[in-house]
């Protein structure tokens, strides 16, 4: 078709969207000036201002002239001009960063590489915004930033963040936001500062001279007097002068017409509108009625809604003639906002139910072209759910429902689809909705409905083959989602090797375009089979995805895949390792913002399970805390398992022995059991046994256990140690060495039982060199806790030369070193002390808050002479004589 | 919550469809759009609606039940 070339400069098309819509988008479209327009230079010298301060507002009504007038201006700018349209659908300041940064990158200010693309709809990493306004600042020129409709911008965190942006950005940026209403900025400061340049509706109106002018260049020539009355009927509303000039020149007599206009007492847009289109060819009014649905158009797309084929004359000419339809470049157009907006509210009336239709078609249109956004937004909007999640599962986007920039649209969209379409696309995405929301028996019903349904369409060499494909793709991710959720290895394999097969039968480029779908889908292969106890196979699939190219879309299955790595070097006995990637995981975790994946806050559980480990017992409440706050409705098995493990831990080295065992018996249901949740919870539960002076129930605890895992085996020789049998104890412990490599969270408290048995049968040389072997080991991990557990058999031993100076440092208190003091804000190190019992802290709490005796007594329920027994036992153990240093010495040692 | 916004202008039937919800009466060269608004986010949708089709707001009040 024949493209308009002469109207100023063919707006610069994208060659993709942020979110990989392989479509030139509306958003980064300068539009182009129409060959009516009138350039006014009192404004034009205005806005010129805007090059000296560092924001600028163009405010008024809808039609008021407020994009033309950016436009022209900017479009003679020397500099570089960033053009962004903002979209209502684009809800979130993650969306809108991701879109301004792609205009940016499409005006040549490239953002350094560094700086990704937020990955979440509504939330944007501030690190991500500093960057970006540190490169602008570096500029020597200014970028001109124009953020038209910025109405539309709906979320108010957008505001603060341009306003920060903005304001490190210095002289290399220059905001343009033009906008229908005021937006959040802090204009007062700005205009106390000079540093605003303001042009509102009163200025954008249309002097009588200016009205003249544009009279002529639509061929209509009036007295003074008339154009007077003209700009006072239409207030200088640009938009008003010019339907009016539109709907006159058609007429023989226009003065005569436009004094009737201005005796007429209808709203004025909506008059003006009816009587521009009533001139119109009947195609013509039928076609800008159809298209009035469209956020743009190209002529192809009005053709399927029109059922004609002259949709590019018409949409050109339009152009030609008038200012209500704006060309974007690329063949495509859009019509003016408050023209389209009356277009639709006149469809609605003159062809009710066709309004539902043509989104359909729109839709349909839409998806043969693989812009999947606008395809959702029509067929939403036709109620056409088929075609909606047909799309999504097309185009393999499912696991857009779970991840992504997406996302939240994507549960909004399709929270309003009923229960009727019955496609096995429809059946996917419910699926999807409900796993999501970790509604596993629902879910899983959708899903064996979709297999269904997808069954009776697998023959080869159909034309649908690739869409089958995807489709079958889609419900692998959601298996692989499933047999995690439900702890199903067999079940994860399955959609592991279905979808390994069904890569080669869908089109490559929609892999490209989706790379969470492998990573998700690897994520959930590899928890599952960390449930199951197959560290090395987990290890290999969780380690693919951290080792994919980076990509916004992959950043929370990459964290999630980072946190179980973690869980598996702590279970192994790794705890430096764990807390290397447990701490990767919680940072790229906490710069995305709130986590809502099936396995939330692992990272915390494996930060707080080492500093259980390493005896610091207020950091791992405070990880724990943090792991339950990011927490979901329902976590899958393993994170289940994880956080009764961690909280029996904390509490048993607290001394609160009886909630410890409360806390692991609660089950974790799954279909198959977890070898080392099982070993954990039974190692737990037995070291509680054990502190309460109940060898034997522990030993049998331990005893049921398969007895492969090493950690069970250690616990065990406890036991029988504890019950007067170094024999059989150092029988288990024997059983310990072949098992795999364990890390030194195992071979360190194996040494230290080995060590009370050696030193129970008389052999002290072997203690101490056992002894002194587990503190080595121990010390570069910090592992402190196996030495707080293992008795007081232990402390004598550790004063003694050359243990001493093992232990220097970092389980025992240094050596008093003159002429160096303390490093404030470094903590000393713990030095060994037997636990107090949950009681006697509960009574030090209250002595720290100023309670006397009997108001602890009376607080706690006990008598006084229970609490007395309590603080002299609690004396005891901190070597104090005086409630005050009981205070001051807890408090030293981090007990309170 | 009941409430009036009243427009420049007289209104059409084909305009008044743009806001089912409402009822509106026209008025020497006004329009009185009223009935009940849900809530806070209903009225601001209300206000924006009308400036997307150019009308100009001249009054809004909340109306006595």
């Amino acid at each position: 078709m024949a493209v308009p070339d002469k109207n100023g400069p063919v707006p610069t098309a994208p060659h993709a969207d942020p979110r990989g819509d392989p479509f030139p988008r509306t958003q980064f479209a300068m539009p182009a000036r129409p060959p009516t327009f009138l350039r006014r230079d009192r404004l034009a010298e205005h806005l010129d201002e805007a090059l000296l301060t560092p924001l600028t507002v163009v405010g008024g009504a809808a039609g008021a002239g407020k994009t033309m007038l950016v436009a022209d201006w900017a479009a003679a700018l020397d500099g570089p001009v960033a053009w962004l349209t903002a979209r209502a659908a684009d809800k979130g300041c993650g969306t809108f960063w991701a879109c301004l940064l792609q205009a940016l990158r499409l005006a040549g200010v490239a953002p350094p590489i560094e700086v990704d693309a937020p990955a979440e709809a509504g939330h944007v990493d501030d690190a991500l915004l500093t960057r970006l306004a540190v490169e602008l600042s570096a500029r020597d020129a200014p970028v001109v930033v124009v953020i038209d409709e910025y109405d539309r911008a709906r979320d108010p965190e957008i505001a603060d963040q341009l306003e920060s942006v903005l304001r490190y950005a210095g002289r290399g940026m220059r905001l343009v936001l033009v906008t229908r209403t005021e937006p959040l900025l802090p204009l007062h400061r700005y205009r106390a500062a000079g540093a605003v340049t303001e042009i509102r509706n009163d200025e954008l109106a249309f002097t009588s001279g200016e009205a003249a002018a544009l009279l002529t260049l639509h061929g209509l020539h009036l007295p003074a007097d008339d154009v007077g009355a003209l700009v006072e009927r239409t207030r200088g509303w640009a938009a008003g002068l010019r339907l009016s000039a539109l709907a006159a020149q058609g007429e023989p007599d226009p003065q005569t017409y436009l004094k009737e206009f201005e005796a007429d007492r209808t709203t004025i847009a909506d008059f003006l509108v009816a009587e521009v289109l009533k001139r119109q060819r009947p195609e013509t009014q039928d076609l800008l009625l159809r298209i009035s649905i469209l956020e743009r158009c190209c002529p192809d797309l009005a053709n399927a809604l029109t059922e004609r084929t002259d949709a590019g004359l018409i949409l050109t000419g339009l152009h030609r003639e008038n200012a209500f339809v704006e060309y974007l470049g690329h063949a495509w157009f859009r019509l003016h906002p408050l023209f389209g907006e009356i277009l639709r509210a006149r469809l609605r009336v003159c062809a009710p139910g066709l309004e539902a239709e043509l989104h359909r078609r729109a839709a349909h249109w839409l998806r043969g072209c693989g812009s999947l956004d606008e395809t959702l937004g029509h067929a939403a909007a036709a109620g056409d759910w088929e075609c909606a999640a047909g799309a999504v599962v097309g185009d393999l986007a499912i696991g857009e429902i779970f991840t992504g920039l997406r996302s939240d649209d994507l549960s909004e969209l399709f929270s309003h689809m009923g229960p009727e379409p019955r496609s096995p696309a429809t059946d996917l995405v419910r699926a999807a909705r409900e796993l999501a929301r970790c509604e596993v028996e629902r879910g899983l019903c959708r899903l064996e409905r979709a297999a269904q349904g997808l069954a009776g369409k697998n023959g080869p060499g159909e034309d649908d083959a690739p869409e089958v494909a995807a489709a079958q793709l889609s419900r692998a991710l959601l298996e692989a989602l499933a047999a995690r959720l439900t702890g199903s290895p067999a079940r994860a394999e399955l959609a592991a090797r279905a979808a390994e097969r069904l890569r080669c039968e869908v089109p490559g480029r929609l892999l490209d375009a989706h790379p969470e779908l492998t990573a998700l889908l690897l994520t959930h292969l590899g928890a599952t089979r960390l449930w199951a106890g197959r560290f090395g196979d987990a290890r290999a699939a969780l380690t693919t995805v951290v080792d994919s190219r980076r990509a916004a879309s992959t950043a929370q299955a990459r964290e999630e895949c980072l946190g179980h790595l973690a869980l598996i070097d702590y279970l192994q006995g790794w705890p430096d390792r764990a807390e290397r990637k447990a701490r990767a995981a919680v940072m790229t975790g906490d710069r995305r913002g709130c986590p809502l994946e099936p396995g939330p806050g692992l990272g915390y559980l494996v930060l707080a399970a080492v500093a259980v480990d390493r005896d610091e017992l207020d950091r791992a409440q405070a990880f724990l805390d943090a792991a339950a706050d990011a927490s979901h409705p329902m976590p899958d098995p393993v994170v289940q398992a994880g956080r009764a493990i961690v909280t029996g831990r904390v509490l048993l080295a607290r001394g609160e022995t009886q909630a410890a065992l409360e806390a692991v018996e609660r089950t974790v249901v799954a279909d198959v059991a977890s070898p080392w949740a099982e070993a954990h919870t039974a190692s737990v539960a037995a070291a509680a046994h054990l502190a309460e002076g109940r060898p034997e129930t522990a030993a049998k605890l331990l005893e049921e256990e398969p007895g492969h895992e090493p950690l069970c085996l250690v616990g065990a020789a406890q036991a029988e140690l504890a019950a007067g049998r170094p024999g059989p104890a150092v029988a288990l412990l024997d059983r310990v060495r072949p098992q795999g490599r364990p890390g030194p969270a195992v071979t360190v408290r194996a040494a230290l039982v080995r060590a009370q048995a050696a030193g129970a049968s008389g052999d002290f040389a072997t203690q101490r060199r056992l002894v002194a072997q587990a503190l080595r080991e121990a010390r570069r991990e910090r592992l402190r806790r196996p030495f707080h557990e293992a008795g007081p058999w232990l402390r004598p031993l550790l004063g003694t030369v050359p243990l001493s100076a093992l232990a220097e440092g970092w389980l025992t208190p240094g050596p008093p070193s003159p002429g160096c003091p303390a490093r404030p804000g470094e903590r000393s190190p713990l030095p060994v002390v037997e636990e107090l019992s949950g009681r006697e802290r509960d009574v030090l709490r209250r002595l720290a808050e100023m309670m006397s005796t009997e108001q602890i007594a009376a607080d706690l329920c006990v008598s006084v002479n229970t609490v007395k027994t309590h603080l002299k036992s609690a004396y005891r153990k901190l070597a104090v004589n005086r409630r005050h240093d009981a205070v001051h010495r807890a408090r030293e040692l981090g007990l309170l | 919550m009941r409430y009036e916004i009243r427009v420049d202008g007289e209104m059409t039937e084909m305009l008044g469809k743009a806001f089912p919800e409402l009822d509106y009466v026209v008025m020497s060269g006004q329009t009185v759009l009223f009935g009940l608004v849900v809530d806070e986010a209903h009225l601001f949708g209300l206000l924006a609606r009308c400036q997307s089709l150019g009308l100009r707001v001249l009054e809004m009040r909340q109306a006595p039940e």
